[in-house]
């Protein structure tokens, strides 16, 4: 607990569980190592993801919070902006540093004043609203833009496997 | 999640009636740390942090947090008057916390009025005892930063203040140096008093004055960031050395290292409350433990006493089971080739005694073990006819088990099959077990690759030691 990285992951803890955003639970998969969280994720409401529970881990550096998390979905996700093995691509991951995509703004990107809370809550929008401009699974993004109809059919599938219906 | 607790957090404000503290306390601590802001500084771009948190991150990227403005440390400068709203903050929150949360729970407005007037009274001392001892000017102009923020809930904290605030209660002298002190404190200032006066408990603005001549270790000026890329290696952990500090490792630690200390130093410069050279060569140590060389040699998860072999063994079954199945095929083509080789100079095959040998494929000393073991039954005639009828019987018993897998070529020279060892003796046991062998034979492990290897295959299943011997003991008894 002394290095600044768990006492503030420890800082975040406290507050995300006392007063938790609304669709989302976080927290350390165990309380000695605080580099390993898990997320639970509400679809958000109006959207085809309405209805789920989206587990999903975020690794923390050792250097957190001058570098970010990776998240990584530990369900089935089919969206642009997640690769198929869940990891997560939106701009607040990603430090100022390096931009593989070059079009992310730089107030959008990784900063120590983020956080879990605000990282979650970013998840959660991107799930409502995907930016297709550098997806990372590029056949879900091409069918939510051209076939938008199936798409939300594969995802609401996805839904009800992961709520085991 | 009892630990959990233990930590102040902005959120304990939450379900008491003082909720409107909640954005308040967020406001006084750090954004990077998530702590109350320690020796805060201000950036050029006007944003505020902790020392030691903005020198981290110029490190890092070289820009504010906040907006994103290049900035450089040796541009920041002192934020006083956020560091005094912390002090005052601080002192008063846990009395105005144990008020607030014991009000929470009642609903009449009335008798909650009264009774929040005596628990104010209550509190006064302990509150008293907790906070910093400052002259009375110093509290009333900290509680009207604080009542601002706070308007909708006019309870003042420290109200009674005025009447019977002592400032030197829960205080002692110095015995050197004869300054004013929090009991509790005087014994860490022992260790550094030079008896001069501190000037921490002065006048309001004298305590804000930079403490720098009087407190900090000798060399308390602000270390310059080197450029690296300028310094050899040897240079490098000269620097190091000089400062006092660890020299070892790779060139990558050391810059890493250095970086690490002069955060530590030059924020402990911005301090009023400087650290000895000691606490942060602790701090240091700990950062090494943590990000430093240390923080490489950490044992993997797997190797810690509470892993969990099981959820680890159920969730990776699919890798073990290949690995499994790779071995096996592996050693299966070993065995095959063992007694390829094993066979060769024998040019005929026996379907010998059947024996059922749960060890695996004899190596070459095991040959050479078994052939002197087989060595007694040379004479004995009437053991070797036994032997002979039932290696028959069991030929044409399994040959007629596999009729419906492989046809398996005869092989005539069962006379030499006598040579078998001491099994030879319990051929009931071995007949039995033949039809089980045959079965086993056909299973997919022993799918042979060519004719050759079928004829291993055979070895295999009466057990490779009999044809070396049957070859060689054989050829040389004939002999």
């Amino acid at each position: 607990m002394a290095n600044p990285a768990s006492k503030r992951l420890f800082k975040e803890y406290r507050g995300l569980s006392s007063d938790p955003p609304e669709g989302i639970t976080a927290g350390p998969v165990t309380e000695d190592d605080m580099f390993l969280w898990e997320a639970l994720i509400q679809g958000p409401e109006g959207t085809p993801f309405e209805g789920g529970i989206f587990p999903a881990e975020l690794k923390f550096p050792k250097d957190y919070p001058l570098a970010p998390p990776t998240m990584r979905f530990t369900c089935e996700m089919w969206h642009p902006n997640v690769y198929q093995n869940g990891t997560v691509c939106i701009s607040i991951l990603h430090p100022p540093g390096d931009d593989p995509n070059h079009y992310e703004h730089a107030s959008e990107r990784w900063s120590p004043i983020q956080s879990v809370e605000k990282i979650l809550i970013s998840v959660m929008s991107m799930l409502a609203e995907p930016n297709d401009e550098s997806p990372a699974n590029v056949d879900a993004a091409r069918m939510w833009r051209e076939r938008r109809k199936e798409y939300e059919r594969i995802v609401r599938e996805n839904v009800r496997k992961g709520l085991g219906l | 999640m009892s630990k959990l607790h233990t930590v102040e957090d902005p959120t304990d404000w939450l379900n008491t009636s003082l909720s409107s503290f909640e954005p308040l306390e967020a406001a006084l601590r750090c954004q990077v740390c998530k702590e109350f802001y320690d020796t805060p500084m201000i950036t050029t771009c006007s944003h505020t942090f902790c020392s030691l948190c903005i020198r981290r991150c110029f490190n890092s990227d070289g820009k504010c947090p906040t907006c994103r403005a290049s900035d450089q440390a040796d541009k920041l400068r002192r934020n006083w008057v956020v560091q005094e709203l912390v002090d005052t903050f601080k002192a008063a929150r846990p009395a105005a916390l144990k008020l607030a949360q014991a009000k929470a729970g009642t609903e009449d407005e009335e008798t909650e009025r009264a009774k929040r007037k005596r628990k104010l009274d209550q509190t006064d001392i302990e509150e008293d005892d907790i906070g910093e001892t400052r002259r009375p000017r110093r509290t009333r102009r900290s509680r009207s930063a604080v009542d601002g923020i706070s308007q909708e809930e006019p309870i003042e904290v420290d109200d009674s203040g005025d009447e019977d605030y002592d400032p030197e209660e829960g205080t002692t002298l110095c015995p050197i140096c004869k300054s004013r002190m929090k009991v509790g404190l005087v014994y860490a200032h022992l260790d550094q008093c030079d008896g001069k006066p501190v000037n921490n408990n002065g006048a309001g603005r004298s305590r804000v004055q930079p403490s720098k001549p009087k407190e900090p270790p000798p060399s308390a000026a602000r270390l310059p960031q080197f450029n690296y890329s300028l310094l050899k290696d040897n240079a490098l952990k000269k620097k190091l050395q000089d400062l006092g500090i660890a020299a070892h490792g790779s060139r990558a630690l050391l810059i890493r290292r250095h970086t690490e200390w002069v955060n530590l130093w030059n924020s402990n410069c911005d301090s009023t409350r400087p650290k000895t050279k000691r606490e942060l060569l602790r701090e240091l140590d700990t950062w090494e433990r943590s990000q430093g060389a240390g923080a490489s040699t950490v044992p993997s998860a797997v190797m810690r006493k509470d892993f969990d072999g099981q959820g680890w063994a159920a969730s990776n079954k699919d890798q073990f089971e290949e690995l499994i199945a790779n071995a096996r095929r592996n050693r299966t083509r070993k065995e095959a080739k063992v007694e390829k080789t094993g066979e060769k100079p024998s040019e005929a095959q026996t379907d010998s005694t059947p024996t059922q040998q749960p060890e695996p494929a004899p190596s070459i000393e095991a040959l050479v073990r078994q052939d002197e073991i087989s060595k007694p039954y040379e004479g004995n005639e009437e053991a070797l006819s036994i032997v002979r009828e039932k290696v028959e019987e069991t030929n044409t018993h399994g040959r007629r088990l596999r009729s419906s897998g492989q046809p398996i070529p005869e092989r005539p020279r069962d006379d030499e099959v006598p040579m078998r060892t001491d099994e030879g003796t319990s051929l009931d046991g071995g007949v039995e077990a033949n039809p089980p062998i045959s079965s086993q034979h056909q299973s997919p492990q022993f799918v042979p690759i060519s004719p050759n290897v079928d004829m291993s295959r055979k070895a295999h299943m009466f057990r490779l030691p009999e044809d070396p011997i049957v070859d060689t003991d054989g050829g040389r008894s004939v002999s």
